[in-house]
């Protein structure tokens, strides 16, 4: 029974280890993405919320929002919030998928990240392929 | 049985999340599921809207059901929000001080960014 000579006052709180120690695998990877993903779709939420300001304060508001978010920039933003959206909504299918106990061996979880990450890509070419091809969308220069 | 870390304090500590821990993991769940369908649909609606004017965003954004989704859509993400960026904040901020802080501050943004949705929801529906 050997007691520590300095016991420490406060309760031990092991810290994640820091993003630059692992070794590159696939489902640490997606987790790094999932967590990266959930921050950008951050800006989507703030662009709803721009969206609904904008309609309540009138027409005039409503113009300078569809310039902004019409304009190249704009689209390019959108797009990123799309696809970092996608990413996110994919991913938590898959860790719902994990909590529920399939797919967790590591080569089938790997799969499984792979499935979600081109399922996000998929979605994101689909909906603006949708967008231009129907006209909804257009790149003013 | 020598762990210095093992003193009464962290033993508290510990048993605390019998209590509450199965609580986040349900509410971390729980908020995903149902914003699976929420933000489909947010999807679905933007693109439809896309393309058009106020007047059609209006109309959209004053039916009731969609007023409702669009109520809902907001709270459950800002409740999701918080949860998420409360998981960074725990997993690498080592100091309590730092880390409470910084919890309060995402308690706050999230909840603002909640009320201004909100907020401006109630108003375009009224007017």
């Amino acid at each position: 029974m050997t007691q520590s000579p300095t016991p420490p006052k406060a309760a031990y709180r092991p810290l994640s280890p820091h993003l630059q120690i692992w070794r590159f695998h696939m489902t640490m990877f997606a987790s790094i993405v999932h967590r990266i993903t959930g921050v950008a779709t951050i800006a989507g939420l703030l662009m709803g919320v721009a969206w609904l300001w904008a309609l309540a304060l009138g027409p005039q508001a409503y113009t300078c929002f569809l310039t902004c978010a019409s304009s190249p920039l704009g689209l390019v933003v959108w797009m990123g919030v799309s696809l970092a959206g996608f990413i996110h909504l994919t991913g938590g299918i898959r860790h719902l998928i994990w909590d529920l106990g399939y797919m967790f061996e590591p080569k089938k979880a790997d799969t499984l990240a792979a499935i979600t990450f081109w399922g996000a890509i998929i979605l994101t070419v689909i909906l603006w392929v949708a967008l231009f091809s129907t006209g909804k969308v257009q790149v003013m220069l | 049985m020598s762990d210095s870390y093992l003193n009464e304090r962290s033993a508290k500590d510990w048993k605390k999340s019998h209590k509450h821990g199965a609580g986040e993991w349900l509410a971390e769940r729980g908020t995903s599921l149902i914003l699976l369908p929420l933000t489909l649909w947010a999807v679905w609606s933007g693109y439809q809207l896309a393309g058009q004017g106020v007047d059609a965003a209006l109309a959209f954004a004053k039916t009731p059901l969609n007023a409702g989704l669009i109520a809902a859509i907001f709270v459950v993400s800002g409740w999701h929000m918080f949860m998420g960026l409360k998981v960074i904040v725990d997993d690498y901020i080592g100091k309590d001080g730092t880390r409470g802080f910084l919890n309060l501050l995402n308690l706050l943004f999230c909840l603002a960014v909640t009320g201004a949705a909100l907020y401006a929801l109630f108003l375009l529906v009224r007017s």
